[in-house]
């Protein structure tokens, strides 16, 4: 009888454990942890976002694998965790993003769409019958003022603002990464560089551009741009970082 | 409502101004005499009042008439405010009906506040007139909305003439609204100097309210002229000659 009341606190997602936590947050944590990495930098001179992927086949199409997104001209998120879960909160942003254009007739802040989408993301971890959403996301893009931003959504619906953020599979090596080297990134490309040396952190032997996404938001045009798979290519190739099988 | 009778701003020529239909008869408010009969029978209202708007080098200023009139017929009130802040460094004038112009105001402030203190920094222009336009969608009010964004080189003044189809007309001199608009553009097409800071514009708009209230006789009793500033908002009462009011200086809210 004890035994299954104290199982009951990680059934019901709105039921807090004796020591006051939530068992199914908790558990949509480590789904973002079993996916692939994403990566995120903010450079004085815009936000690289950059994601690692997995082909199951070498007969998968590799651009089925989506784990960077364009939300509104000047954002892009890229994924971490349950896909399906993140299409979601994707196109909450995109919508979310268009309404700010309506009512007032401007482009929506990096920190405003966050917490627009955390706030969806926290009522999963309060209403009865609800599952929290499995996946992280890392938002960054350029404000109307110029500014760049980069954030992070977590399960349980919290904002976090960052510098440099990796979140997914072998987060703590590429977060390493990215504490190690951060205060030397200026430009895009070196944070497009710091970027792609965080992903290699959780990669062993060395990463294979099939799976790979890229984008960046460069202050000057304040405007979302994929780099092509043969541009992360060469920036791996010319790095060392190419899988050398 | 009728698509043919939303307001044709400045292109109409009828001294009545900007009609809208109510379901209602006769209301309280800025309304004049011309109480015509619309298509499906309900009464008509139109907005009897003089409101400007004129943009300065460093400012905006607003300015409207103290009278309130029951059909344009029977003066209601001679010491209406028509001016009301809305926003840090942004305000509004009515003209049309006080209940819809009231509850309108205290829904734009809210939208305002709301948006500070979500996102800790104000509204823009642009978004605040946005805001505006579209809340105005389907009342009889037609208002100005005048209002300073900070800049990066000083004070960038905006002046917005809405209506109540949700039309957004972004201002870059100046504009009237209410019964009195003819006359009081004329005034303002002889004396407006763009050139002119906020101080020196604050004549030619107190000039055409008062002109207007010499024709319009759903406009008098004196001036509220509000000066619209990255400051802020300022208010001032003037009697029917267009001199300040001892002791009647002083913000709204």
């Amino acid at each position: 009888m004890q035994n299954s009341q104290q199982q009951a606190y990680d059934r019901g997602i709105t039921i807090f454990s004796p020591d006051g936590r939530l068992y199914q947050v908790e558990y949509a944590r480590e789904a973002v942890k079993r996916g692939t990495a994403a990566v995120g930098v903010r450079t004085p001179e815009g936000v690289v976002l950059a994601a690692d992927g997995r082909l199951r086949s070498s007969l998968q199409v590799a651009e089925s694998v989506e784990k960077i997104h364009k939300a509104d001209e000047h954002l892009g998120i890229a994924t971490a965790g349950h896909a399906a879960d993140a299409r979601q909160l994707v196109d909450l942003s995109r919508r979310r993003a268009q309404v700010e254009r309506l009512r007032y007739g401007e482009a929506v802040d990096v920190e405003t769409l966050t917490k627009a989408i955390t706030d969806n993301i926290q009522e999963f971890t309060q209403t009865g019958g609800a599952r929290p959403f499995g996946c992280a996301l890392l938002i960054g893009g350029v404000d109307e003022d110029g500014s760049p931003r980069l954030f992070e959504t977590d399960p349980s619906g919290t904002p976090y603002e960052w510098k440099a953020v990796a979140v997914g599979g072998n987060q703590r090596e590429a977060q390493d990464e990215l504490e190690a080297n951060y205060p030397e990134v200026e430009t895009v490309d070196d944070g497009l560089q710091l970027a792609f040396d965080a992903l290699a952190a959780t990669a062993d032997g060395g990463l294979t551009p099939e799976g790979m996404s890229a984008a960046t938001i460069p202050v000057e045009t304040g405007s979302f741009e994929t780099l092509e798979r043969s541009e992360i290519a060469d920036h791996l190739d010319e790095n060392g970082l190419l899988d050398e099988e | 409502m009728n698509p043919n009778d939303r307001p044709t701003l400045g292109a109409d020529g009828s001294p009545t101004g900007d009609r809208f239909e109510t379901g209602a008869g006769l209301q309280d408010g800025f309304a004049d005499g011309d109480h015509g009969v619309a298509g499906d029978g309900a009464a008509e209202y139109s907005t009897g009042t003089t409101t400007v708007g004129l943009v300065a080098a460093d400012g905006v200023v607003l300015a409207t008439d103290r009278r309130a009139s029951l059909g344009g017929r029977f003066v209601s009130n001679k010491d209406v405010v028509k001016v009301e802040q809305v926003h840090p460094t942004a305000a509004l004038t009515i003209a049309g009906s006080v209940g819809a112009a009231q509850a309108y105001i205290k829904q734009l402030r809210a939208e305002s506040d709301l948006y500070r203190t979500r996102r800790d920094r104000r509204m823009s222009m642009e978004a605040l007139s946005s805001v505006a336009s579209g809340l105005l969608r389907g009342l009889p009010v037609s208002p100005l909305l005048g209002g300073v964004d900070p800049g990066t080189e000083g004070a960038e003044p905006h002046l917005y003439q809405l209506d109540g189809a949700g039309g957004r007309i972004e201002e870059s001199a100046y504009a009237a609204t209410g019964s009195g608009m003819t006359v009081a553009t004329g005034a303002l097409e002889r004396e407006y100097d763009p050139d002119a800071d906020i101080e020196a514009v604050v004549p030619t708009a107190v000039d055409a309210v008062l002109a207007a209230s010499e024709r319009d006789t759903a406009s008098g009793n004196g001036v509220v002229v509000a000066r619209v500033t990255s400051d802020g908002v300022e208010t001032e009462r003037r009697d029917g000659t267009g001199a300040l009011m001892n002791g009647a200086t002083g913000d709204i809210q």
